[in-house]
């Protein structure tokens, strides 16, 4: 009891020092917001100083001026109503809507575009001065830079609350009801309604509205899971028990849940000021890390700003060198960073993510944060919940013992396939004491449901017990009404046994049946004789003997057994008028015959196996992190593979070789079951050599605080954890792991608050799916940047090569910008639906720090291979066009002042014609629509090879992935549109380009296709050689 | 904050490592490697290039550039080239002021001598001479045709009495043949200022001229000159004029363009100061 207690308050004490541990990370001391926060500490003390459990009723109603039979007036509730506000827990402290638009405004290459702009402005504004007709270019450029960040901003901010709003719309759940008395009178009002003094009712099935002080109760149980980690359902009742307002029976909380009875009882807090409300907005305080993506793309970010950057300045020097005014300087300087900055790149990173987050969602995976969709793809150890997440979460026959044998029942999903041996006579009267020896019913009118479905009302095992019978002897209800029970005594503790009396369905036997169930050693112990084949035996020692191995072996794979006998009531003694009474027991309860045992265990999920085998070859930990008892927990790893077939424990082996633990080598042991005691007791060094020696580690007994520990453990080792949890006090883990998954179905609202992913079906096996999804998205966020930097070298050439060689402008600014943000944007995303190159899960995961998004390679083939391949190409059809309009290669370099003079109007040509000034802009940009397309042509090609980083295209199917082509279409559409559609709007800088220049670079195109064919295929031929090493991405 | 930027000490690791004999992360074998691979892989790639290029510069001809749809219609520009925009700024005092014109507009006349011209066809004035070929023959300009402007009679050009000489001619297009008879008009924006002549009268550029044929093919080729002679009124105090001169009389050659004001028209400024 005490331990618990302590437990408690230490979720509060795990916050606090996060928080202190996060500030001073930021190294900026806040002064204020820790003030606060330790007022917010000293109030959480004060409320756990709670004293209503303590008060007569007398007192209550006078403290919190209601009537407890006739409730709060309605003008009163509302009073308090406006004045408390309503029973709802704040979501956590959204950033503004303002902040969140202004980060996307200045984040990524936003703010080297933003000083592109400004720079454009400021060069137009001293030509202004100098010179009032001055070009407006300038101008334009950098408005469309502008432009640029402002659209690309408002894309990014709407898709991030694109996903915000898919969360939002899920956590407003149908509202919770409460039945309340006021005025007098019964009434059912929105939970959120709810205010101090109000009388409440409530019963089995529903969850607590409010911090509530119970007044009467009826075989009231709550399960307190979600706040305390137990898994025991408690009863609660209007006693006061406990100093402890956690521990006395007259209070329940606010999010737990009545599992059966009923009671009524007054609110005492509602919303944030609930117990709940208080550890929820606390564990929130947990700092959340960066993901790994998020960090992955920075790293990017900033190898690209710094190529620009570095890259621009260099050249501004040298054009500064080479005489050129300063003013052209800066606006050469604009063009290199514009062309090196990928505009649409990030904007298509974040919807590729979305795509992912979609599919992951429609496999029950439901991420909130887009980035940690790619954090589950680089997970190294997922620390799973056993209940629920890896098994069915009910309570599901699993043996059976009689007639000295044990029997397997099927505990499958749909456990419909009872096949054991049912001839005997024994299973003939066990069936008959499971179906009417049980308290439990189905709920009215689903009898057209799957019996798997139905609601059943009772505790967990009776409904196990009545589902199994229902499955193998049909309508029990019916049963039970044939054999009209008289008498019965309820399971209670003291007793450990359930007992009832009934008439029997045959009209010429008139004997009573007694039926018995309890706990196996109790009902032994009231047996003399024991049933085999139908035919009742004296219980010798052998049989007894017998008994005892079965218990055991059914114990040790921690099962939860039950015994079963039965006695015939003799007739005489016993007639039909006989008046039972159960509270005298005027009926025998020993020398009973002994029929049976059967056990029963929450069974694994039938794809939760696989999925384990699938994340251990996936080179993924699962180490499962339950409150469960060691034995099962043990069992359940056993059966679903999280402790494989062949490890052992330390345990194991000294069991085996009969020695004692502590001689044991424990290098021996592949397995561990450490308990939530075992961990308390050891020092962070210790849980360090635990976690990485150990590669199948269960952890039992823990609390959900100790789940924090083990994450922070896991993350020392530079893994990447993924957490699973459902509670309140889960919380703080699954904030502190790089992904928290809450579950769906069972999960607290605060949990689910504080994840980073759903999983809808409650079910481990979507996390995998989850897995292998972000694996996929950072391989192909790898091929879509590889694919987006490449064009990267043909769009800065052409500056480096006018600032140096003097040629005519190959191609200009803005047309640069209608390749990043018009051709290329959709072949980037189309880049995320490619099929994995090979079995994804069949690797490491990667390494967090050098397992690098943009790597050296990656980097190196895009720029100073295929990009430098393509600018040749486009070069190629740059110089046809010049060429081919009298200006052939040789004469245009060093052309430029003259080219570019306003004044000179009768420029020679090769052939002795004269061009205006007007007239060679027009080729310039007939040149830039050439470079233009010649690019555009060159980059399908670079898409096609993207598809693959290792295997050929050819293996990977060219037509698999249709959305690719969509992709070549919308790049040859866009620029057909570019070129003929909106030709003749200059300012686009577009003219109408002859049909055959299309065709010019796709020699180079087949080039790139074939370079790359070859690169991968002596990447296949010698792995791990020169070649391998530099050239794989 | 947490940063993957490599410590100090690891920077010079990463220069030079003295355990595995590495400079900049590589060892020398490495890099000896991949200079070799990128020689080669550059050296491949430069022969390429050159080899498209060859390929595409056999698909042109000599005489004749491949397309001429880009200018289908001449511009206008003058002569002189004044060092900035077109403004012409001289003192009929001052010699010194204008001795560059003069030098430029005789240099420019040099092949318009009669010398110059004596193996130049004489043709027939108003009709186009189209050639067969394979010898294009070139028709005489005679200089004379530009009268007070043909450095003739005055070697100053009108410079130093204040009436200066601006060559108008239109630019060389391969093909070329205006319909109709054009002209070059010229006329002043003040009237009151000054007054344009023109040489040829007229301003006639006489069809005999066109088509060209090309740098190559058409040797000696004089394209036709017309002068404008800005002459100021005696009564205007003012001497500064703003001259627009276009082409007229042909349907074929267009001389307004919204953004090419050099298309069949150009406008300079004469600035006499005293």
């Amino acid at each position: 009891m005490r331990q618990r207690k302590l437990e408690i308050y230490s979720v509060e004490h795990h916050a606090a020092t996060d928080i202190k541990k996060k500030e001073g990370r930021d190294g900026k001391k806040d002064n204020d917001l820790e003030l606060k926060r330790n007022q917010q500490k000293e109030e959480l003390k004060k409320e756990l100083d709670l004293d209503d459990h303590k008060l007569s009723n007398k007192e209550l109603e006078t403290k919190y001026g209601t009537d407890i039979i006739r409730g709060l007036s309605s003008t009163r509730a509302a009073e308090l109503l406006a004045q408390n506000g309503p029973n709802a827990l704040t979501p956590p402290k959204q950033t503004p809507e303002i902040i969140k638009f202004l980060k996307q405004m200045v984040g990524g290459f936003s703010i080297l575009l933003w000083v592109g702009a400004v720079l454009c402005w400021i060069a137009f504004g001293i030509q202004y001065v100098s010179n009032p007709s001055a070009s407006l270019d300038s101008v334009y450029l950098g408005t469309v830079l502008a432009v640029v960040v402002i659209l690309t901003g408002i894309f990014a901010y709407y898709q991030e609350a694109k996903s915000t709003n898919i969360m939002a719309s899920f956590c407003k759940m149908i509202p919770q009801q409460a039945v309340v008395i006021r005025d007098s009178e019964k009434k059912v009002i929105p939970a959120e309604q709810l205010v101090v003094g109000d009388i409440v009712e409530i019963k089995g099935g529903d969850q607590i509205p409010a911090d509530i002080r119970l007044l009467s109760a009826q075989g009231c149980k709550v399960d307190n899971s979600s706040l305390t980690g137990e898994s025991e359902p408690q009863s609660r009742s209007s006693e006061f028990t406990h100093e402890n307002p956690l521990e006395t029976k007259n209070i329940t909380f606010y999010s737990t849940t009545c599992l059966e009875g009923t009671a009524t009882g007054m609110v005492i807090n509602t919303g944030d000021r609930t117990i709940i409300g208080r550890i929820a907005s606390l564990a929130s305080g947990v700092g959340n890390e960066k993901t790994p993506i998020a960090i992955e793309i920075e790293h990017f970010v900033h190898i690209v700003a710094g190529v620009a950057v570095s890259v621009g300045i260099l050249f501004f020097i040298i054009a500064v060198c080479m005489k050129y005014h300063v003013l052209d300087a800066i606006i050469f300087l604009i063009a290199i960073i514009v062309a090196n900055v990928p505009e649409g790149l990030l904007a298509t990173v974040t919807v590729a993510l979305s795509l992912t987050a979609k599919r992951m969602a429609k496999k029950n995976c439901l991420v909130k944060n887009l980035e940690a969709v790619e954090t589950l793809g680089s997970t190294s150890i997922i620390c799973s919940d056993k209940t629920g997440t890896l098994t069915q979460n009910r309570m599901t026959v699993a043996h059976l013992w009689f007639d000295n044998q044990i029997f397997v029942a099927d505990t499958s999903e749909d456990n419909l396939n009872q096949g054991f041996d049912q001839s005997s006579g024994t299973w003939t009267s066990l069936s008959k004491i499971i179906a009417l020896c049980n308290r439990a019913e189905f709920k009215p009118g689903e009898e057209s449901v799957p019996i798997m479905k139905r609601v059943v009302v009772g505790d967990a095992s009776e409904t196990a017990l009545l589902k199994f019978s229902e499955v193998i002897l049909g309508d029990v209800m019916e049963i039970r009404k044939r054999n009209h029970k008289v008498v019965e005594i309820p399971f209670n503790s003291t007793n450990k046994f359930q007992l009832s009396i009934h008439q029997t369905e045959d009209p010429n036997d008139k004997r009573f049946l007694l039926v018995m169930k309890g706990a196996p050693e109790r009902i032994l112990e009231k047996c003399s004789t024991i049933m085999i084949n139908g035919k009742e035996q004296p219980l010798d020692k052998s049989m007894a003997q017998a008994f005892h191995t079965a218990y055991m072996e059914l114990g040790g794979l921690g099962e939860r057994v039950l015994g079963f006998c039965h006695f015939y009531l003799p007739a005489d003694e016993f007639p039909e008028t006989y008046s039972f009474d159960s509270e005298s027991m005027n009926f025998p309860t020993s020398n009973l015959c002994f029929v049976g045992l059967l056990s029963m265990i929450d069974p694994p999920r039938s794809t939760v196996p696989d999925a384990v085998t699938k994340c251990r070859s996936a080179g993924i930990k699962v180490i499962m992190v339950t409150g469960d008892h060691p034995i099962t927990a043990k069992a359940i790893a056993k059966s679903v593979g999280i402790i494989s077939a062949n490890s052992e424990t330390v345990e194991d082996i000294a069991k085996r070789c009969n020695i004692a633990v502590e001689q044991v080598n424990k290098r021996d042991a592949k397995a561990a079951v450490v308990t939530g005691m075992e961990l308390k007791d050891m020092s962070p060094e210790q849980l360090d050599e635990l976690l990485a020696n150990y590669p199948e580690i269960v952890f039992a007994r823990t609390s959900p605080q100790q789940k924090l520990i083990i994450v922070e453990g896991c993350q020392r080792q530079d893994a990447v954890v993924a957490v699973t949890g459902d509670g309140v006090n889960d919380s703080p883990a699954l904030k502190k792991a790089d992904i928290g998954g809450a579950m769906g179905i069972t999960g607290s609202d605060a949990a689910k608050n504080a994840a980073d992913m759903i999983l809808l079906d409650d079910n481990f096996s979507s996390i995998v799916t989850g897995v292998e999804e972000g694996r996929l998205i950072f391989d192909n966020l790898k091929k879509t940047i590889a694919y987006t930097l490449t064009k990267n070298i043909a769009e800065l050439c052409p500056f480096l090569i006018y600032i140096i060689l003097g040629l005519p402008l190959p191609i200009g600014t803005i047309t640069l910008l209608f390749i990043d943000l018009g051709t290329d944007i959709i072949p980037s995303i189309a880049l995320a639906y490619e099929k994995a190159e090979s079995d994804i899960m069949n690797r490491k995961p990667r390494h967090k720090k050098k397992d690098r998004l943009v790597n050296q390679q990656l980097a190196v083939y895009s720029y100073l291979h295929i990009g430098l391949m393509q600018a040749l190409g486009a070069f190629l059809v740059y110089f046809t066009v010049y060429a081919q309009q009298g200006f052939r290669p040789t004469s245009l370099f060093h052309l430029r002042i003259a080219w570019d003079s306003d004044h000179l109007n009768d420029l020679e040509d090769n052939y002795g014609q004269e061009w205006t000034s007007y007239q060679r802009q027009y080729l310039e940009w007939t040149g830039y629509t050439a470079f233009f397309v010649g690019i555009m042509v060159q980059q399908i090609a670079d898409l096609i090879i993207r598809k693959t980083r290792k295997n050929s295209i050819f293996k990977q199917g060219l037509f698999r992935n249709k959305v690719i082509w969509v992709g070549i279409a919308s790049q040859i559409i866009v620029a057909l549109l570019l070129s003929y559609g909106l030709g003749s709007i200059t300012a686009l800088n577009f003219t109408m380009l002859k049909a055959q220049y299309w065709f010019v670079a796709v020699p180079h195109a087949i080039l790139i296709w074939v370079y790359d064919e070859m690169r991968k295929l002596f990447i296949r031929l010698y792995p791990g050689s020169w070649w391998d090493k530099n050239m794989y991405y | 904050r947490e940063s993957f930027q490599p410590e100090p000490g690891e920077w010079k690791r990463f220069i030079y490592n003295p355990t595995s004999g590495e400079f900049l992360g590589r060892t020398a074998k490495s890099w000896g490697l991949i200079l070799l691979f990128y020689l080669v892989f550059y050296g491949f790639l430069a022969a390429l290039f050159t080899f498209t290029m060859w390929v595409m510069l056999q698909t042109l001809n000599d005489e004749v550039p491949k397309y001429r749809d880009q200018i289908p219609s001449p511009g206008l520009m003058v002569f002189p080239k004044p060092l900035s925009a077109l403004e012409y700024t001289f003192s009929a005092s001052d010699p010194s002021s204008y001795r560059g014109y003069i030098e430029d507009l005789r240099k420019f006349l040099k092949p318009y001598t009669l010398e110059e011209q004596k193996n130049l066809t004489v043709c027939p004035d108003g009709i186009l001479s189209e050639q067969k070929g394979p010898v294009y023959v070139a028709c005489q300009f005679p200089i004379f045709l530009l009268q007070a402007c043909s450095g003739m009679s005055d070697p100053d050009f009108g410079y130093s009495q204040g009436s200066p000489c601006v060559l108008v001619k239109m630019n060389r297009i391969i093909g070329l043949k205006p319909e109709g008879t054009p002209r070059i008009e010229c006329i002043p924006k003040d009237e009151n200022v000054a007054s344009i002549s023109t040489y040829p009268n007229n301003g006639i550029i006489d069809l005999k001229y066109f088509p060209y044929y090309g740098k190559k093919l058409h040797v000696g080729y004089l394209q036709p000159l017309v002068a404008a002679q800005v002459i100021f009124s005696a009564n205007s105090t003012k001497k500064e004029v703003t001259v627009e001169c276009k082409i007229d009389g042909s349907p074929n050659l267009k001389n307004q363009d919204d953004r090419d004001k050099f298309l069949g028209r150009v406008a300079f400024k004469i600035i006499a100061r005293a």
